[in-house]
């Protein structure tokens, strides 16, 4: 079996005849430890085997049982981790059996840091990206925010660069959105994919990218606006392709209101595109959107700063009172910079 | 009852609006029947839940931080010195005898006795000896191998300013902060150390304003074999979060000294400082979150980001940006009571409600803190809510005139190579001050805490007492 659970073998490593030659050694010596760790017998007996093997510097196969035991017992023991990949290195163990394994362990334990470097260091190795989209999207579907997850996956896309890896992405950062439009983490790897990655084959027209992206972003508000998470992103992309604020004011105006526009019967399904309306259950006016409004009016400057403060003055007192000092000195900085 | 408005979901469902109805639900709860009810902060209940890990023990599902013995200890220690209990000599004994058992004779220290090194770890065992240490033997002080720990530094240095946090191991900006913070305490700061550590930490702002942790290099072949760190390309790795947001922001400000001693480069690494802090203030829960901090977009308030998030605004401050900036006192400044209200306030948070949600919500009712009800508290969660506390009752700023009365002490030794980043490094970390009528405590006074290092987490006092051995300088009392 490739996996050994710790209960497949119940005997202590003390207690097994082929692991007699190593001298277990105890944590402390002469020093009696302040807050210590209550250790089960399996975890003190284990570990005190893990201090003699580094001792000797053995690095075997039994090793291997030994540093598996030892992260089932504790994913976060990183000295394990790292002795049991030296021992791998040094044994040329064959690396895509340790990933299947590695597979089963992520289930467990998505959470911790060395999980994941681990794989890293074995795709490395192996040279083998590919397989590695799959799982990561699985492993999403678990725990759809991980950052561990998410990070190893824009790692493996840059390191690699390969294109037949980045080929699907887009899709999947779509299917990622379209289960849930709130998936901060998603959005992040979106702008990951299309704008910090370099330049791919058929995408060389950025001007087309970034109104492809502007138009999705707004698609998506229409749907919910309260999402902090969309309004981020269109200001990322606004940003980094240097078009004016301005340029959306017909855009956001609808969501500053305090209803959804009223559709009359002549209304059909077709949306407007470039100014897709509030749906008729958002839940008006947006936060966000009265922000944006006062920033598109800020950077107009002149007589627009006295709609930017009456923006602010409108989130400060009425719909975002929690952040109402986070407004006034907005506009104490709008004031001081007319002098 | 006061039954605050419910985050809008736009009647359009997904997970993350589930899931935050559901936390609100559960908080609103604890949002106090009577507003004029005094709230009160546990200290007692607090340290005993401490004094029972320290003495007594961790149970054994604590087996998952068994290489982060290093973490309990200091988590344990700074909240005792948060709360104003110092350690009996027999305790603190045992505390540095305990550390210097995690010290590698490689230099730097480990989750545990034979572990690994570690930048974290190191850390934490630094940080814990700065509380329970002294000079001389046993200790602890001068047992640390300081040249090792140098070596075991540059052993980690990547070629784009990063550094892994062990061998084999990560990058992320948790360990270049934990060891700007050690190298600083310990008086190891070079040139060599820092550079391209600047560029690094700006390269992982994302487009949201907080950080990621790491950042991808990118490197071009050159003809004669050689490769080149790309500037244009060095994408952010994960998403702008509250942790690694506080360690790049602290780390940045650490490397002011640095950064002002460079030629001045046609392309300087730049923080955008506006977005970040636009950011941060986002991340404040609303008041049916009882004004707890998320740690990233579109998820949920936690504790600890009191410290990781809230922490970040004096850091701000000090470079300048958001309002609310300390005063040295001057002549006809009276200091006043805490509780009084400062109209003049400026900051740009809610430090009254981050107040409510530490008070309310994150206090355990059988001691110890906790991310939010209804889970249980941990030493983790202890820590960052009580110093998340000391940073929104206090107003702790960069003092010019300590910094000055430390300078004025300042004696050149023989032989000191890069006494200007020693020096100025040392008078910064220094000069950190509770701001004189500064201080709002929610509550009353009985709930004050001691003020906490902005960079290090460390009290002002024990930052000195390490600072002063390690640089051989004195330190003139403060008033």
């Amino acid at each position: 079996m490739a996996s050994a659970q710790i209960t497949d073998n119940p005997l202590l490593f003390a207690e097994r005849p082929e692991w007699q030659d190593v001298v277990p050694l105890e944590q402390y010596e002469g020093v009696r430890p302040l807050a210590p760790i209550f250790y089960t017998p399996e975890y003190k007996d284990a570990t005190d085997y893990f201090r003699g093997i580094v001792k000797s510097g053995e690095k075997s196969p039994r090793v291997l049982d030994l540093t598996e035991n030892i992260i089932r017992q504790n994913p976060a023991h990183y000295s394990a981790w790292q002795y049991r990949y030296k021992t791998l290195m040094a044994l040329n163990a064959p690396l895509d059996e340790e990933l299947r394994l590695m597979d089963e362990l992520a289930v467990k334990y998505l959470k911790t840091y060395q999980v994941w470097h681990h794989r890293r260091l074995l795709v490395q190795q192996t040279c083998k990206p590919a397989p590695e989209l799959e799982f990561i999207a699985s492993c999403l579907q678990v725990d759809a925010k991980n950052y561990h997850t998410w990070s190893y996956r824009q790692w493996l896309l840059a390191h690699f660069n390969d294109a037949a890896l980045w080929a699907n992405e887009l899709e999947f950062v779509d299917r990622m959105l379209d289960a849930d439009v709130r998936n901060n983490s998603a959005w992040h790897h979106r702008f990951f994919v299309v704008f910090q990655s370099g330049v791919r084959q058929g995408e060389e027209d950025r001007n087309d990218v970034v109104r492809r992206e502007l138009t999705y972003v707004k698609v998506k508000i229409s749907f919910a606006p309260n999402n902090a998470s969309a309004w981020n992103y269109l200001r990322g992309v606004l940003d980094i392709s240097k078009t004016p604020y301005s340029a959306f004011t017909s855009f956001v105006t609808p969501y500053c209101e305090a209803e959804p526009p009223q559709l009359d019967d002549t209304s059909t399904d077709i949306m407007d595109l470039d100014d897709p309306l509030p749906s008729q259950d958002a839940q008006l006016p947006c936060t966000a959107a009265i922000e944006f409004m006062a920033d598109i009016h800020e950077r107009l400057g002149g007589d627009s700063l006295r709609v930017a403060i009456d923006h602010w003055s409108s989130l400060a007192n009425t719909h975002d009172t929690s952040r109402k000092k986070y407004w006034e000195y907005r506009i104490r900085e709008a004031l001081s910079n007319v002098h | 009852m006061y039954q605050p408005r419910r985050s809008p979901d736009d009647n359009y469902v997904t997970e993350t609006s589930e899931v935050q109805s559901e936390t609100e639900l559960i908080l609103q709860k604890h949002i106090p029947a009577d507003p004029e009810a005094p709230v009160t902060l546990q200290k007692n209940q607090h340290l005993q839940f401490l004094a029972r890990n320290l003495v007594q023990g961790f149970p054994s599902r604590y087996i998952s931080q068994d290489a982060s013995q290093p973490w309990l200890m200091y988590w344990i220690l700074q909240s005792f010195s948060v709360l104003g209990v110092a350690l009996d000599p027999g305790n603190k004994q045992k505390a540095i005898d305990t550390i210097l058992a995690w010290q590698h004779p490689d230099g730097g220290f480990g989750g545990g006795p034979g572990q690994h090194p570690h930048l974290l770890p190191t850390y934490a065992a630094v940080c814990a000896l700065a509380i329970v240490g002294r000079p001389g033997p046993g200790g602890g002080w001068d047992q640390i191998d300081r040249e090792k720990m140098y070596k075991f530094f540059m052993s980690l240095k990547q070629r784009d300013g990063s550094f892994l946090v062990s061998h084999d191991a990560e990058v992320d900006v948790r360990g270049i902060y934990c060891l700007l913070v050690v190298a600083h305490l310990l008086d190891l700061l070079t040139p060599e150390l820092l550079e391209g550590t600047p560029a690094f930490i700006a390269s992982c702002q994302t487009y949201e304003g907080g950080f990621s942790s790491a950042s991808q290099p990118y490197f071009s072949a050159e003809a004669d074999g050689s490769t080149v760190l790309l500037d244009s390309i060095r994408p952010p790795l994960g998403e702008a979060h509250g942790g690694y947001t506080f360690c790049a922001l602290a780390t940045w400000i650490m490397l002011q000294p640095y950064l002002k001693l460079q030629e001045p480069a046609v392309n300087p690494p730049t923080v955008d400082y506006q977005r970040l802090m636009r950011w941060l203030v986002q991340l404040q829960g609303s008041d049916v979150e009882l004004g707890g901090f998320r740690g990233r977009t579109n998820k949920l308030v936690d504790g600890c980001y009191s410290w990781w998030v809230g922490g970040c605004f004096a850091l701000l401050a000090s470079l300048g940006v958001g309002g609310g900036y300390g005063r040295d006192a001057g002549p006809g400044t009276e200091s006043q009571d805490d509780g009084e209200w400062d109209d003049i306030d400026e900051s740009v948070w809610n430090k009254l409600g981050l107040q409510g949600y530490i008070l309310c919500a994150a206090q355990h009712p059988a001691g110890g803190l906790r991310d939010k009800p209804p889970k249980p508290a941990d030493a983790y969660h202890t820590l960052y809510c009580l110093v998340g506390l000391s940073a929104a009752q206090h107003n702790v700023y960069p003092s010019p005139a300590r910094s000055a009365k430390v300078a004025r002490e300042w004696r050149s030794l023989p032989d000191y190579p890069n006494e200007t980043l020693r020096k100025t490094s040392f008078l910064e970390a220094l000069s950190w001050s509770e701001e004189e009528g500064g201080s709002h405590v929610l509550g009353g006074t009985a709930n004050r805490v001691n003020a906490t290092h902005p960079v290090f987490a460390l009290t002002m006092t024990h930052t000195e007492g390490i600072m002063s051995h390690f640089y051989k300088q004195a330190i003139p009392r403060r008033k």
